[in-house]
């Protein structure tokens, strides 16, 4: 049987259905299991656009660009998207100047790369569509420093353990770690393990990752 | 080798070294010592070298500033992508792209037409478009009618009579390659051991997961210029067929390599998307990214090659490896891929070896750390400690009655003291199983490596430094990650006495000096030395220029701790600012290039690990491992250590989590997705303890990276054989293959 080309966005898969796609159909018709069935099918032509239901009473639907406003690092940033764009690629294609420290790596929630703080909590800008995103706060990576520029305890700690080789997956692993010693400020080994388990390094960087969490940590409590 | 150091006051002569005037080599004559040229100095000498070093990207990489080239986006570029074959084996029937033309946003089309397609993931078509979605989008539109083919996916597919072929002009799927040794004279010297071993010993495929997919953004806009942006191991393995892609003369063409986010063998030349992107560029005369997806970074930028090795050994029960014969298939889809020979690093007295390639349709196989060395070490070590049981050994002991090279044992006696190999149980499976459900049993396991690396004449490093005291180095070099940014920085810094900071570092340019590709660690035994070269030759010319101003002669100069003086006159100083602003306008340019005596080749690296089988489960936890790695002298301590530790990461990967699943009704590979093929995370890692080995006297640089990758994955599955006493033949270790030997052993 002829696979289908489910190459709607970046986390296409032999299934023909990705899970950002799923929850975009299930958004646009509530729970409709008829859609859902719809989908499953491996013959629906793919370029058929997705069968959309009426939209609850009182809302809107919106199709082709639309301009909306995020505050990105405290800076109103005014872009043109697509209500499917994901906050990760509004942020890296949309916005200008570019944000980029979040990092596109499996484009699906499972890599940690694209972490960014929303409203101070960390989520995964690829499983967060941006329109969803108005009106709250977004940190990346590169608000994370001082005004003159000067590293946050942690940035810190993860230059001084050596705590980065390639350096892809390290914004990420910043945020996830800044935000564990928000909310525990004296983690032990295996809470820091678990506090940044959202997040992959390829080079093998963890050990000194490790380390520089607790460093950060022991400053950051006022330590040597 | 070591050079040693001269004691007595040297001869001088007359020598011409290169120098860079308005970039422009000319050559100047200066005096230097007789025997001298540049030379690393006594191993307690250094002041940055061989300690812990702070790298000079590190806060460009913390705070989101270091642009890869996934970051990059010129104005008005276009998003490319590529619609791949859905099938291992298929034949493109017709193509329609009339409708993705047509597209709003959609800028170029581009159809490879009816064509054979030989693996999951051979590209049909390519699309630019204004975002990636709009891109995506056009794929979809593409009408492609496919004849799918008959396939071969697996080994036992691929082998069997009348199979398709992968390629029409070879005889069956099989390449033969080496034969070694005389088999009749090994089968007789097996009759003689006191114990024989024999097992088949299967990996899979093991995906390079670069974080940075493959690909390159080529900032062209149809003019007679071009810029490309990649993610690659070869700054220059990109401007000569960027140019052939875009018609352009090669020096009209110029990579940058700022930042790359991962390579392990597989990212060298323009690669499947930047040729690609090059044409759609071109075509569109437009700025195109194109990074692949990453279910085709799976599928579509190589793999470590899979392996099917059967092999009998023999030894004697005083310990000594008579006797080897080794069956050895490479698999490597439509590559040949690579396995080195058994025995391996151990002698055996007798050897018959037979190697081939065996081709499926699957995407080529390519380079990546130590390649093929993990495979073969997994089957030897394995036979190794299957032997040693038998004869009632200590596996290290056994290792060393069959290894004359001293470093091994000095090595295995330091990682053995580390993990307190004592305390394994003496015979495999002997144990007491412990923990809530008396269920759990510890292990442990050792593994050896080998790497050649070494360097050679493939660098020009520049070194400038100007009036107002700035200093700087430049050549073209890449920075995988490794730190080949920071120790070509420390080597200036220490050459002049200054703090790291003072020097400005710059890499990552095919207009800079030419530098080899980073591959086979290759590149700091090639670098460094040109580095240090070019540092030792604008060290001779500064002190040239300011000798007359210190009342010394230029070899009696000393550059320590930001100051300048004479040894002869030591009551006056300049500060190193001082001393930069007697240099005049035109400052200091010196080249540098590799020289014999100062890189070596040939490391070896011993690897531990301590596992917790739980046998009702058959899970498998790491608990520590230790690699003890030697590498001439260190450039940078902390970076060893950030290497050797991932190399060890690398391989509990390949022994336990990293699967290449594909299946061979459909040939489709089914886990091209991060949370499918699992590379290890925050809660695998055991403790880790990385040991630079400090008896490796050679006063040389050599290259590390691979022989860290090698024999982690050995060291776990002896050390899972040591737990619990099953000898699990394939990679990787999963929990039903543990269960399954488990219980094998009970109705024995």
């Amino acid at each position: 049987m002829p696979k289908r080309h489910e190459t709607d966005d970046e986390s296409s898969r032999a299934s023909g259905l990705s899970r950002r796609q799923f929850l975009r159909g299930v958004g646009a018709v509530g729970a409709g299991s008829a859609l859902v069935t719809d989908l499953l099918a491996p013959d629906v032509s793919a370029a058929e656009p997705l069968p959309l239901a009426e939209p609850p009473a009182g809302t809107t639907l919106h199709k082709g660009l639309q301009a909306v406003t995020l505050q990105v690092n405290g800076t109103a940033m005014t872009m043109q998207i697509e209500p499917r764009t994901t906050l990760l690629n509004a942020l890296r294609n949309h916005a200008d100047p570019p944000v980029t420290g979040p990092k596109l790596i499996c484009d699906q929630g499972a890599c940690g790369g694209c972490t960014v703080f929303l409203d101070g909590k960390t989520v995964y800008g690829c499983m967060q569509l941006a329109v969803d995103t108005v009106g709250k706060q977004i940190q990346t990576i590169e608000g994370l420093s001082g005004a003159n520029g000067e590293l946050s305890p942690v940035q810190e700690a993860f230059v001084h353990r050596d705590a980065m080789m390639c350096g892809f997956c390290t914004p990420g692993f910043v945020l996830s770690a800044t935000a564990l010693l928000k909310s525990n400020p004296n983690p032990t080994h295996e809470e820091i393990q678990k506090g940044c388990a959202g997040n992959l390094c390829r080079c093998g960087t963890y050990p000194h990752i490790f380390e520089a969490v607790a460093e950060a940590a022991q400053k950051m409590r006022g330590g040597a | 080798m070591a050079e040693p150091q001269n004691q007595n006051p040297p001869k001088k002569k007359k020598i011409k070294v290169p120098k860079v005037v308005n970039g422009v080599d000319t050559l100047v004559e200066i005096e230097v010592d007789d025997t001298a040229g540049p030379m690393w100095g006594p191993r307690d000498g250094h002041t940055l070298l061989n300690h812990d070093l702070r790298r000079v990207d590190g806060a460009a990489k913390v705070t989101g500033a270091a642009k890869y080239t996934y970051d990059v986006r010129p104005v008005g570029m276009l998003y490319g992508r590529i619609l791949t074959s859905p099938y291992a084996s298929a034949e493109v029937i017709s193509i329609d792209t009339g409708a993705a033309e047509k597209m709003e946003g959609v800028k170029t089309v581009i159809s490879y037409g009816t064509k054979k397609l030989r693996y999951e993931g051979d590209p049909v078509a390519a699309v630019a478009a204004t975002s990636p979605e709009i891109a995506e989008d056009a794929l979809r539109a593409i009408k492609v009618k496919y004849s799918k083919l008959d396939h071969v996916v697996t080994y036992e597919q691929a082998i069997k009579p009348g199979a398709p072929k992968v390629y029409q002009k070879e005889n069956g799927n099989i390449r033969p390659g080496e034969k070694r040794g005389d088999r009749a004279a090994a089968e007789a010297a097996l009759l003689k051991c006191d114990a024989v071993v024999e097992h088949v010993f299967v990996t899979t495929m093991q995906h390079h997961t670069c974080l940075e997919t493959h690909g390159v953004t080529v900032d062209y806009n149809g003019g007679d210029s071009a810029t490309v942006y990649a993610s690659t191991q070869g700054t220059f393995s990109i401007p000569g067929e960027a140019a052939a892609a875009l018609g352009l003369p090669q020096k009209s063409v110029t990579a940058v390599v700022e930042y790359m986010g991962g390579g392990f063998g597989s990212k060298f030349g323009l690669d499947l998307p930047g040729s690609i992107a090059c044409e759609l560029s071109k075509k569109a005369k437009a700025p195109v990214k194109l990074m692949l997806t990453r279910p085709q970074e799976f599928l579509a930028s190589g793999n470590r090659n899979g392996s099917w090795q059967k092999v009998k050994a023999g030894a004697t029960k005083d310990g000594k490896l008579v006797a080897l014969i080794a069956e050895q298939h490479q698999l490597g889809g439509l590559g040949e891929g690579g396995l080195a020979g058994l025995p391996y690093i151990y002698n055996v007295e007798v050897i018959y070896r037979e190697v081939d390639a065996v081709h499926t349709h699957q995407d080529a196989s390519r380079a990546m750390r130590g390649p093929g060395h993990p495979q073969p070490s997994f089957a030897m070590e394995a036979l190794m400690d299957d032997l040693a049981a038998k004869i009632g050994m200590d596996p290290i002991e056994f290792r060393k009655k069959n290894t004359t090279d001293v470093a091994y044992h000095r090595q295995l006696d330091r990682g053995a003291q580390e993990i307190k190999w004592e305390q394994r149980p003496a015979v495999p499976g002997a144990g007491v199983a412990y923990g809530p459900y008396k269920s759990l049993k510890r292990g442990m396991g050792c593994g050896c490596a080998t790497w050649g690396g070494g360097g050679g004449p493939s660098c020009q490093v520049d070194v400038f430094i100007q009036p107002d005291g700035a200093i700087a180095v430049q050549v073209g070099t890449q920075d995988l990650g490794t730190g080949s940014r920071t120790y070509t920085g420390a080597i200036v810094a220490e050459e002049f006495g200054l703090p790291l900071s003072a020097v400005e570092t710059r890499i990552g340019r095919s207009n800079y000096g030419q530098a080899n590709a980073s591959g086979g660690s290759t590149t700091t035994a090639s670098l460094a030395p040109a580095v240090k070269d070019a540092a030792y030759n604008a060290r001779i010319q500064f002190f040239e220029k300011v000798a007359p101003m210190l009342g010394g002669k230029p070899e009696d100069l000393i550059a320590r701790d930001g100051k300048i003086y004479a040894s002869t006159a030591p009551e006056k100083t300049l500060t190193w600012k001082q001393a930069c602003a007697t240099l005049g306008m035109a400052g200091i340019a010196a080249r540098g290039e590799w020289k014999q005596g100062l890189s070596g080749g040939g490391v070896h690296g011993a690897q531990f690990a301590e596992v917790e089988v739980d046998i009702e489960t058959g899970q498998v936890r790491v608990l520590k491992m230790v690699g003890v790695q030697d590498c001439g002298l260190p450039m940078n301590r902390r970076g060893v250590q950030s290497q050797l530790n991932g190399g060890m990461i690398q391989g509990l990967g390949y022994a336990l989590l990293e699967q290449h699943w594909v299946d061979s009704h459909t040939g489709n590979m089914l886990n091209t997705a991060m949370d499918e093929y699992k590379i290890p995370g925050c809660l695998e890692i055991p403790e880790m303890v990385s040991i630079i080995d400090d008896g490796d006297t050679r006063n040389v640089v050599i290259g590390m990276a691979e022989p860290a990758a090698i024999p982690g994955a050995s060291a776990i599955a002896n050390a899972v054989y040591n737990a619990c006493g099953v000898r699990v033949t394939s990679l990787p270790i999963t929990p039903d293959k543990i269960l399954d030997g488990l219980s094998k052993q009970k109705k024995a």
